[in-house]
């Protein structure tokens, strides 16, 4: 039996407000959510619907020049220097005029992420707790994700398809833990498409794959798909292979090696093909993979429902195509957040916080507020759900 | 989805061959027939099954065309070289169509009796629930791994291990079982200790599943048959063993996935 | 001689014919480019299901993927073979001038005229037992490179290693 309202709210109110610190990777992120005390969380299986009222959302993403990606010690620099300013700002845009009145609790990013970034916030969460009097919840990353995707599309047991920078893992819920039904064997999805949009030499901003994206909007030869490696291995995925190949034709593309039977005519000595070209087929190749993958875990737990949370979940060709495979399985229904959420955020972090909090999980001791590069999805004993 | 498969199926066979849906997975929809692709039947109780693999839309036609092929292709391959190997028992394959996405293969197994279903080592296992220790059991079991075994030790992993893929033929005198494996879409040739770790692993966790309370004995033979083996192999075999079993213990300890840095 | 309709292919005929004691090979190797039939050494051949696997792929490939030789029997040769070489084939399954046993086949549109009569032998029944009799086994081990991988214990274990060999040629 779960009961969501073990610990009751601050000073005898009917709700409960928490603030999330996120900043594995290059954003930083501060959150405020709240959650009314209601009578149908006092039992059931009910934590995809807290009727989350969501009261700041802000989010300083660190971004470096076209053909770099961001290393752990400027990204930690950077949360350092952003993190007060946008703690306040998070306070002010949720109209607390007295964080140690109002929070019940802090919640911040244990891991799994970079160890610089992830320190910095861990030091700025420290630091309000004890300014302010308020209890921390370390919280892990992936289950922010998988929680603020379930309550804002209210998808009851989804298989999760989460899909970032830093990872890649299919996950289905099963007796109290999330557990991990396929990921990759190397690089995450995310990772590879950043270092391809380093190799093009495009914009990090708003977001490599965002870029990566509208080339492949572009692309004039959809029916000519470049035939790149093809790498499901059973549950999960290989994609450093690919990465290399795409990489390689790419530098052919730009050196222009007129050798290369692929890229040019051998007559004429005309291109064939495009960076949008190369940008599609990845696309088409990596996603194809993925949905792969997500339809595996589905037959194998016989759920009807995916959701996708992570940076790359907000690709519109990826929930495209889920969208199709869940269509062509019976009763299927695929669920995606906007950018809002995919990204990643310090609300998400302040949703699952705040879950585990009102289960009476919480850090008693200082010494348990150490954060952590590797932090499996399945470690986490998920007491909220049933 | 499942209706315009077997629209598919039955256009490709025509009215001559009239097939029956009998499982659908992620991957490929299993059918039988009672009609051979090329050959006069004999027997008027014969089945075949036919092994599709539908394309999927989401996935640019390109991909779906050389996957259906590969993947076709690569699971034919497995059985015909399985099939040479000495002592290993896999379904034979009758005909194949990788432009389509067809395999034709034969039918395996029976009915068990009282209604306990197809003859899988899962089903047989409910069967023989009430007398599980009985020597019969412990003797099918104890074959089981020397398929495992033989499979292995010819560096070939199955993927998909489960009591489900693995079907028992009664022998011609009736009296035991002889374990098959069927399934070989996830299959691949392969040295590493790690797969076999995980294919072992795999079928542990289906046996602990589906047959908690006995699991224990059930593994152990399972592992009995598996080392007889590797045990024939003297020296070499031995040292193997100890590499698949280390691994094996260590998969276990993980629960099959990785360690996995941020 | 033996009809044979697969039931994926409807609307194509196949008509087999077993020849044993054939005196005349070296007159029908003269003139075999003008013959509509396949002439197959019944040496190579250990079953009916070898023989009719190989047509059995031949139709899968001309209607599903391409034609690589000349007529449907030519393509039958060479889906016979377990190479993609096609004079290869014709060389390991074709009669050669000392052939004593053939086996014609045809295959075509129901109701086309088929005569066999150029071949001077005797017509026995197109059957496993006849096949198993007039068959080289070492022959076919060699052709099909099984000699030292696979040891079959019986004529069906040995057909069957042969169906996948043809099963699988050049994919």
């Amino acid at each position: 039996m779960v009961n969501l309202n073990t610990i009751p709210p601050k000073n005898n109110r009917e709700y409960y407000i928490a603030i999330g610190l996120e900043g594995s990777a290059n954003k930083l992120g501060v959150g405020v959510v709240k959650h009314p005390r209601l009578a149908s969380h006092q039992s059931g299986d009910n934590s995809h619907i807290c009727k989350a009222e969501i009261l700041s959302n802000i989010r300083d993403t660190y971004i470096t020049p076209p053909g770099e990606g961001f290393l752990p010690r400027d990204t930690a620099r950077h949360h350092r220097n952003w993190v007060t300013r946008i703690i306040k700002r998070a306070i002010k845009e949720a109209k607390l005029t007295d964080p140690k009145l109002d929070i019940d609790v802090i919640c911040f990013t244990k891991g799994p992420g970079m160890g610089a970034p992830l320190h910095s916030v861990v030091i700025a969460a420290r630091t309000i707790s004890l300014l302010w009097d308020v209890p921390l919840i370390g919280v892990n990353h992936c289950v922010g994700h998988i929680e603020m995707g379930r309550e804002i599309t209210k998808a009851e047991n989804p298989v999760v398809l989460y899909v970032s920078g830093g990872n890649t893992q299919v996950i289905a819920y099963s007796e109290n833990r999330y557990r991990i039904f396929g990921e990759t064997l190397d690089v995450a999805i995310g990772n590879c498409l950043d270092r391809f949009a380093r190799t093009l030499k495009i914009s990090n901003a708003p977001s490599p794959g965002y870029n990566i994206e509208q080339l492949a909007k572009q692309c004039k030869n959809k029916d000519r798909l470049i035939q790149l490696p093809y790498t499901v291995k059973g549950m999960d995925l290989s994609m450093s292979g690919i990465l290399a190949y795409i990489d390689s034709l790419a530098k052919d593309l730009f050196k222009e090696n007129k050798k290369n039977k692929l890229l040019f005519d051998q007559e004429t000595g005309e291109g064939l093909v495009t960076v949008e070209d190369l940008c599609y087929s990845l696309q088409e190749n990596l996603f194809a993979m993925l949905v792969e993958i997500t339809e595996r875990a589905m037959a194998h737990v016989n759920a009807s429902q995916v959701l996708i949370v992570g940076g790359v979940g907000s690709n519109v060709r990826l929930q495209e195509m889920m969208a199709q495979m869940c269509r062509d399985r019976a009763n299927g229904r695929v669920h995606a957040t906007d950018e809002r959420f995919c990204i990643d955020n310090g609300v998400m972090i302040a949703q699952a916080g705040l879950l585990q909090y009102r289960m009476g999980d919480v850090i008693k001791d200082l010494k348990d507020t150490v954060v952590t590069q590797k932090f499996r999805t399945d470690e986490v004993y998920v007491s909220w759900r049933e | 989805m499942s209706q315009e498969i077997i629209d598919t199926v039955t256009q490709y066979c025509t009215k001559n061959i009239p097939v029956t849906l009998i499982s659908q997975g992620a991957e490929a929809a299993i059918f039988t027939t009672p009609v051979h692709p090329y050959l006069q039947n004999t027997n008027e109780d014969e089945v075949y099954i036919i092994k599709y693999r539908p394309s999927k839309k989401y996935r640019h036609p390109t991909i779906n065309k050389a996957l259906t092929k590969h993947r076709t292709l690569s699971e034919s391959r497995i059985l015909a070289k399985l099939f040479q190997i000495k002592g290993i028992k896999v379904p034979k394959l009758i005909a194949c169509d990788p432009y389509n996405g067809y395999i034709w293969l034969e039918f395996l197994g029976e009915d068990l009796p009282n209604g306990f279903g197809f003859s899988n080592l899962k089903n047989y296992l409910w069967m023989n629930a009430t007398d599980s220790y009985h020597d019969n059991v412990k003797n099918t079991l104890v074959k089981v791994g020397e398929q495992i075994g033989l499979l292995h030790w010819n560096d070939y992993c199955h993927g998909d291990l489960t009591s489900s893929n693995i079907v028992l033929v009664k022998t011609e005198s009736g009296g035991t079982w002889e374990p098959h494996l069927i399934d070989f879409g996830l299959s691949s040739i392969s040295n590493l200790v790690e797969d076999k770790g995980v294919d072992l692993y795999v079928l542990e966790r289906a046996i602990i599943s589906t047959h908690s309370s006995f699991s224990d004995k059930y593994n152990e033979w399972i592992l009995e048959g598996y080392s007889n083996i590797y045990k024939k192999h003297g020296k070499a075999g031995n040292q193997r063993l100890t590499e698949v079993l280390a691994r094996f213990a260590d998969v276990r300890m993980r629960g099959r996935k990785r360690s996995m840095i941020g | 001689m033996t009809t044979v309709i697969l039931p994926q292919f409807e609307g194509t005929e196949i008509n087999i014919a077993l020849y044993e004691n054939v005196k005349n090979s070296k007159e029908i190797r003269a003139k075999i480019a003008d013959l509509p039939y396949a002439l197959i050494d019944a040496k190579a051949i250990i079953s009916g299901e070898q023989l009719l696997s190989a047509i059995h792929r031949a139709l899968i490939e001309v209607n599903y993927n391409k034609m690589r030789t000349k007529s449907l029997h030519s393509e039958c040769l060479l889906c016979l073979s377990p190479t993609s070489n096609i004079g290869d084939a014709f060389k390991k399954f074709g009669i050669l001038d000392n052939s004593t046993s053939i086996i014609a086949v045809h295959i075509g549109a129901k109701k086309e005229e088929i005569n066999y009569d150029f071949i001077q032998g005797t017509c026995i029944e197109f059957t496993d037992e006849n096949l198993g009799r007039l068959a080289d086994k070492d022959y076919i081990s060699k052709i099909y490179k099984l000699e030292k991988t696979f040891r079959p214990e019986t004529n069906s274990d040995l057909s069957r290693a042969v169906v996948d060999a043809i099963l699988l040629r050049g994919l």
